[in-house]
């Protein structure tokens, strides 16, 4: 039976965890070069941010870059920028901030250029003030939702399972931010919203998660271990996750598609790129970041930990045969650490023998 | 059950069908239908009723204009005002009647002059704020001598403190006037509005202008609004000295103009709305055309068909029927978003932005993730050797307990956004908080009673298209354990 097909039925059992120590090795590395990348390379911030004045232009007269930019010079504005988009059908001319008076002779003379009516002119002009504004006003609004959505999961579920959420949630935004650094692709108000967007859908995703991992908890914790419940967990919403962010990320991709086909699309493209490498991400980390991080460090709860040694005594004495929610197999991921790893290789432990001294598992981990 | 289905159903797609039969559409923003809008911020501690009343001098303004379709002039913030006019046909003029802010003064010319005075004689005794560059006082202090310049010529006046402010004149109307008289030979008239105490100041104020000899620049007034002379009428030769003019019988004449009525509207509008209570500075201009913004309404558009279709195929070739019920439980949520942003826009004026299209396109996901979630779970339970029917009631709690919770982040999200956020996110946080509340709202009464018929119908079993075609597995024989390999593999994920 291949292995899409037992997916399909919901009958994998892939032992996360277990491969969970290379993808967190992987999520680190990554998180850690999108920080670097942030702090060499600034995100291109949009004039939203920066303050600035930006002036489009349907291009009627067919002027090229030369004769738009000796335009600004005569105004004393050598060091605008000047663009032709969309196959040259569109003029984009970008300036610091102007003053009121400056800014009506540039959009002026760029509409003259171009050969259109003042009232054609797509103008964006904001000042630096608005800039900073903006960006507290979000950055104020993100710490506040964090608050919040940690206060909320800690009293729905439990403190550690806020932690590990944040986590992911910090592990998406990070190289979400460092793949807009790395390519330099700039960052305006829509991005901040996709930026925002991803957020939420970390965050939901991982609650989904945490929700069947709690119920599971609740079914099963006298016979299994918490590692064995959070695989079980994981795989019985595997199809959930990956169905769920195939259907986000079909409307996102035909808005990314769209986006860099149509012109007056523009701020569409990045918002799409973001929330799809950010819906991507948000799905890989409540499976690959998130319930690890919060299998690993429930194992080592006191509680956890004699549950552990009482399953293992149980098994070892074979008065309870329970059918193994995780293969010892790897399955796909990591077979190898498997074999060292894998508590409830049963056969490891001689029937009858006196329960292992759990200082060892405590060792390892 | 099926009442419920049919009730919901019918709520959503009638009360689209009715608001559309009605002519009401959702109302787009600024970005899509092309327009104008500024925001304008006033200095750091100006309190809310001068705001407000800022908001509403301008709005008197604009709709003086005329032709502006629903102009919208609101607070947002502590500081800061949003003006947004869709599809304005004249910005310049719009620019001018939001952004003419300061303050308006009637003042007495001393001289007018080919430059200014400090470029005459640098070091000459000069009223104080000039502008080395410019020459022109500035900033202007009503309460001073100034050098100004005027709005219609290169000619820089020089004029006394002000005699008459913005709160002494009540307003003034535009008029066409045939008759010659008062030195006004047939043209556009503006008669100003004043106060009781405004007409005493006018009168004096005359009187005393009436002393100068016909034709000197001293017989003339200048009326100031921002520190540029709008307009300076000359007393007429027959005002005696020291009796003044009456102030009711005043009238301004303009003289030669392109457009003689509309600089006579424009003038009489700034009379009678007067200086806004504080100035403000122009922070943000956004000015788009509406051919881009019809792109980008299409492009928005497209994509969210496209999506929608792939999705769609993606939904039936995985859950079969139970697809087809998720996709029609997406049109019925799409049917409710669309009906509240309709509602929401005639009654709040709440506008549809680029933000918000990209917001609902969002919301797909997140819709159908709810039934995914469940339909995950009936599979779940069938495969936990679950007769079919019982596993669709067994799973619906959990799977709508699931979903709440993460709808519940979602909101906290949008809500918090809402109110924190300023600009175009607050679009996007709309969109997304409705789309939250009206998934749940789905979730219970759509997708509940949908799937609870649709498995007590003849589609629960048979072929590839029923529920159990679905579930992965054949037959109703009760499921092997794991990976027992013996029952034929008939499906491969769609991809």
């Amino acid at each position: 039976m291949s292995v899409l097909t037992r997916m399909y039925r919901g009958e994998t059992n892939f032992d996360f965890v277990g491969a969970s120590r290379r993808t967190l090795v992987v999520s680190a590395v990554l998180v850690v070069l999108s920080i670097l990348l942030l702090l060499l390379r600034p995100l291109n911030l949009s004039i939203d941010f920066t303050g600035g004045t930006v002036v489009v232009v349907s291009n009627e007269a067919d002027a090229s870059v030369e004769e738009v930019r000796s335009a600004m010079s005569d105004l004393g504005l050598g060091g605008a920028r000047v663009q032709l988009t969309g196959e040259g059908k569109f003029i984009r001319v970008q300036t610091e901030a102007l003053e009121a008076g400056p800014q009506d002779d540039l959009i002026v003379a760029v509409a003259a250029v171009a050969g259109v009516s003042v009232n054609e002119v797509t103008v964006s002009a904001v000042g630096p003030s608005f800039g900073a504004e903006v960006t507290r006003s979000a950055l104020q609004a993100l710490l506040i939702f964090l608050l919040v959505v940690s206060v909320y999961i800690a009293w729905r579920f439990e403190w550690k399972m806020a932690v590990a959420a944040l986590a992911a949630l910090f592990h998406d935004l990070v190289i979400t931010g460092g793949s807009f650094a790395a390519f330099q692709f700039v960052v305006s108000p829509a991005t901040v919203i996709a930026v925002l967007t991803i957020m939420g859908y970390s965050l939901y995703d991982t609650v989904v998660v945490f929700d069947k991992v709690n119920e599971n908890v609740e079914d099963m914790h006298d016979r299994f271990t918490y590692t064995e419940i959070v695989n079980t967990s994981m795989n019985q919403v595997l199809m959930r996750s990956i169905n769920t962010s195939l259907t986000s990320l079909l409307p996102v991709g035909s808005l990314l598609l769209i986006g860099s086909l149509a012109f007056g699309a523009e701020t569409l493209r990045e918002f799409a790129l973001a929330l799809f490498i950010g819906i991507a991400l948000g799905t890989y980390s409540s499976i690959f970041v998130a319930t690890p991080l919060l299998a690993l460090w429930k194992e080592r709860e006191e509680e956890w930990m004699r549950g552990r040694r009482r399953v293992e005594r149980k098994r070892a004495g074979g008065d309870a045969p329970e059918p193994l929610p995780v293969s010892t197999a790897g399955d796909m991921l990591d077979g190898e650490a498997e074999a060292t790893d894998a508590p409830q290789e049963v056969p490891a432990n001689p029937a009858g023998v006196t329960p292992r001294p759990p200082r060892k598992r405590k060792k390892r981990r | 059950m099926l009442v419920t289905l049919l009730v919901t159903v019918a709520i959503a797609w009638g009360s689209l069908a009715a608001m559309l039969l009605a002519g009401w559409e959702v109302k787009l923003g600024l970005d899509l239908q092309g327009g104008f809008s500024v925001v304008l911020v006033s200095a750091e501690g100006t309190d809310e009723d001068t705001l407000q009343t800022a908001v509403e001098v301008m709005r008197r303004r604009i709709e003086e204009l005329g032709s502006v379709q629903e102009p919208e002039i609101f607070v947002e913030g502590d500081r800061r005002i949003v003006v947004q006019l869709p599809g304005v046909e004249d910005r310049e003029r719009a620019l001018r009647a939001v952004g003419t802010t300061g303050d308006m003064s009637f003042r007495a010319v001393i001289n007018i002059l080919p430059e200014s005075p400090y470029f005459t004689d640098p070091e000459g005794d000069h009223p104080p704020n000039i502008n080395t560059e410019t020459g022109y006082s500035d900033p202007d202090d009503v309460n001073e001598i100034a050098y100004l310049e005027a709005a219609d010529s290169f000619a820089v006046y020089v004029v006394g403190p002000a005699f008459l402010t913005g709160v002494d004149i009540k307003g003034g109307a535009a008029q066409f006037s045939s008759q010659s008289g008062h030195g006004a030979a047939g043209g556009w008239i503006v008669v100003p509005d004043f106060t009781d105490e405004g007409g005493e100041k006018f009168r004096e104020a005359t009187g005393v202008l009436a002393a100068f000899p016909v034709g000197s620049p001293a017989r003339q007034m200048a009326i100031v609004v921002d520190g540029v002379v709008q307009s300076a009428p000359a007393v007429a030769a027959g005002v005696v000295v020291e009796e003044g003019l009456d102030p009711n019988a005043v009238v301004i004449t303009i003289g030669l103009s392109d457009n003689p009525q509309q600089e006579s509207e424009d003038l009489a509008a700034i009379l009678k709305y007067g200086a806004l209570p504080t100035t403000f500075e122009r922070e943000r201009v956004e000015s788009v055309s509406a051919t881009l913004g019809e792109d980008a309404l299409r492009a928005g558009l497209i994509a969210g068909l496209i999506g929608l279709a792939a999705v769609a195929i993606y939904m039936i070739l995985y859950y079969r029927v139970l697809g087809v019920v998720a996709i029609v439980g997406l049109s019925v949520f799409g049917a409710t978003l669309i009906s509240a942003l309709i509602l929401l826009g005639q009654t709040q004026g709440t506008t549809l932005t680029l933000a918000g299209v990209t917001g609902i396109i969002v919301s797909i996901g997140i819709t159908l993730d709810s039934s995914i979630v469940y339909f995950e779970r009936v599979k779940e339970e069938y495969h936990t050797g679950r007769p079919l029917r019982p596993a669709f009631d067994h799973a619906f709690p959990g799977a709508f307990s699931t979903n709440l919770k993460g709808d519940t982040v979602t909101l906290l999200a949008a809500v918090l956004l809402w109110v924190l956020a300023i600009g175009p996110v607050k679009g996007f946080a709309l969109t997304l908080g409705l789309a939250t509340v009206i998934d749940v709202v789905v979730a219970w009464f759509y997708t509940r009673p949908a799937t609870w018929l649709l498995s007590h119908s003849r589609l629960l079993d048979g072929g590839w298209f029923s529920i159990r075609g679905a579930m992965g597995k054949t037959g109703s024989e009760p499921p092997a354990g794991h990976g027992s390999g013996e029952e034929p593999s008939m499906v491969e994920v769609g991809t």
